[in-house]
């Protein structure tokens, strides 16, 4: 599930970038933190992967405190050993809810969404003389995109698929899954801005709301290094009709309670697109857009919608293999125009990722991870 | 001369039709989101096969509370199919409703297809079990006959059962 951000000093929880003990909530910054059950309930230690224990209480006051009376109650009723919550029914609950997520996926055709942007991507890298093509999972969960790239084989057989995250579990479910089917990935447990090899393409679905607003920019410039051509990170379009949205379709497709809860909660927190495209203009090395942005397309299609970020010598390339809809690819101008709101909201992030530069929230380490 | 069956025998048939591909649908659905495996065609029409075999005994139980209490009673029989034809008014639109959504979501291009599933599939996927309730109450409209209650109610319990059921015995944990 979701990067297993580095929040604190010397934790990660699963994919809580606001949910830890020291740093603020993500969400939109405003009123009652939104917290996702699932960032609650998991952590290990980013280097050794070996497991937090968790205090259940201390989950619980945590939700009771945001007013998540629902959330409560759901945690009331997980297992524990004394006080603490049981570490193997946490691991099937993860399973349980990221296999349901995929179904989410698969009906949103997330693996075709990809291919379609990575497929210019990857042949504009190839055509520049990238040389290993590898593309980089992060957060991948149990590797549902990864996993589907390399079965579809769409990407072409000189792709290298990496899948990482820092939840041990379920990079475990990735790799068997993957084995079982005989698929040409691997998933790695750890820090996708730690691997010896480098990434040319960083991807990621559904992560981008578990970085608070400030942490963002910290995040996409983590990508800006060498040997890498883009990345392409999908997330919840945050229209006014996404938690509607996202109850309705939860409610209808998935089964466990917490799956529920934090679907609704990831609409909640969805970050806007100026926000979005503010903090990913700040990787001086890329061109950034946004694939299809709200704005520019029928609200109820735009469930989700990428941030993309290419290499200048490589936007061409990708303009013309994308054909007409290189339209779709909106910069930051073209999705400031008219948006209320957008340049106090786009000054905030600055202000912010500023700080996070000076080290004053913990430095690069807590934001880009 | 063209020959159409009576409604004594569309009616049923049609009822017990609808039933067997909602139950083959809800077989489909027990079973998502507990396979992550990127291939599973087979998966999938195997659990469509478990739910409308699962739907069966449902039919069965309504032919025999049917059949039983009209036994002998010529008009109950016409009074039941009278019943299976209100409770075909609500349910047919809601069917045709659901496969022009599918229809839509397998031909449409990517984004539409999406369109479909958050404004189509998934609410009507919600709506279904109010479907089946407002189907017993139109079956039911203005009589007052046990039998008649006794069956559609049956019937409803056996299509709102089948996917819990196939849910519990065949996919409860991740593959």
């Amino acid at each position: 599930m979701k990067p297993g951000l580095r929040v604190g000093h010397d934790l990660v929880l699963d994919g809580g970038a606001g949910a830890g003990p020291d740093g603020p909530p993500a969400g939109y910054g405003l009123g009652m933190p939104v917290l996702e059950i699932s960032d609650l309930i998991g952590a290990w230690d980013p280097v050794t992967g070996e497991r937090a224990p968790i205090v259940k209480r201390e989950v619980i006051a945590r939700l009771r405190e945001a007013g998540h009376r629902r959330a409560v109650r759901i945690v009331e009723r997980m297992p524990a050993s004394g006080e603490l919550l049981e570490p193997a029914a946490v691991d099937r609950l993860f399973v349980r809810v990221h296999t349901e997520l995929q179904r989410l996926g698969e009906e949103l055709h997330m693996a075709r969404r990809f291919a379609e942007l990575l497929a210019p991507l990857v042949a504009a890298a190839r055509r520049a003389g990238a040389s290993p093509l590898r593309i980089v999972d992060v957060g991948c969960g149990i590797g549902y995109v990864t996993r589907a790239l390399a079965a579809s084989g769409e990407l072409g057989g000189d792709v290298e698929l990496v899948g990482v995250d820092f939840n041990p579990v379920l990079v475990a479910e990735a790799a068997r899954l993957a084995k079982d089917e005989g698929l040409t990935c691997r998933f790695v447990r750890g820090d996708a801005f730690d691997l010896t090899e480098p990434a040319t393409l960083y991807i990621s679905s559904g992560i981008l709301h578990h970085f608070p607003a400030e942490s963002l920019a910290g995040f996409f410039q983590a990508q800006d290094r060498p040997g890498t051509a883009g990345f392409v990170h999908y997330d919840i379009a945050a229209t006014r009709l996404a938690p509607l949205g996202a109850r309705v379709f939860h409610r209808a497709r998935m089964r466990e309670p917490l799956g529920r809860h934090d679907g609704v909660a990831s609409a909640k927190r969805a970050h806007g697109d100026p926000v979005l495209l503010d903090a990913a203009s700040q990787t001086t090395g890329m061109r950034v857009f946004l694939f299809e942005p709200i704005r520019h397309t029928n609200p109820f299609c735009a469930s989700m919608r990428p941030v993309v970020g290419i290499r200048p010598e490589l936007v061409e390339d990708v303009r013309r293999a994308l054909g007409r809809r290189a339209r779709g690819l909106v910069g930051a101008d073209g999705v400031r125009e008219g948006a209320g709101g957008v340049r106090e909201a786009a000054g905030r992030v600055r202000e912010a990722a500023g700080r996070v530069r000076d080290g004053a929230d913990g430095g690069p380490e807590g934001a880009g991870r | 001369m063209t020959w159409l069956p009576a409604p004594a025998v569309t009616v049923p048939v049609l009822l017990a039709g609808l039933a067997v591909v909602d139950g083959a649908f809800a077989g489909f659905r027990a079973a998502t989101g507990r396979n992550a495996r990127i291939r599973k065609r087979d998966y999938a029409l195997a659990a469509a096969r478990r739910g409308a075999a699962v739907s069966v005994p449902g039919l069965a139980v309504t032919a025999v509370v049917s059949l039983t209490g009209a036994a002998g009673e010529g008009h109950r029989y016409r009074d039941l199919v009278e019943a299976g034809t209100r409770m075909l008014a609500v349910l047919a639109p809601f069917a045709a409703v659901v496969i022009l959504s599918l229809v839509a979501y397998w031909l449409l291009p990517l984004r539409e297809s999406t369109f479909m599933i958050l404004v189509g599939l998934g609410p009507l996927t919600l709506a279904r079990p109010a479907v089946v309730a407002a189907a017993v109450a139109a079956a039911g409209l203005g009589s007052r006959d046990w039998l008649i209650w006794a069956a559609a109610v049956t019937a409803a319990v056996g299509v709102l059962l089948v996917e819990p059921w196939v849910h519990r015995r065949w996919y409860r944990e991740p593959l």
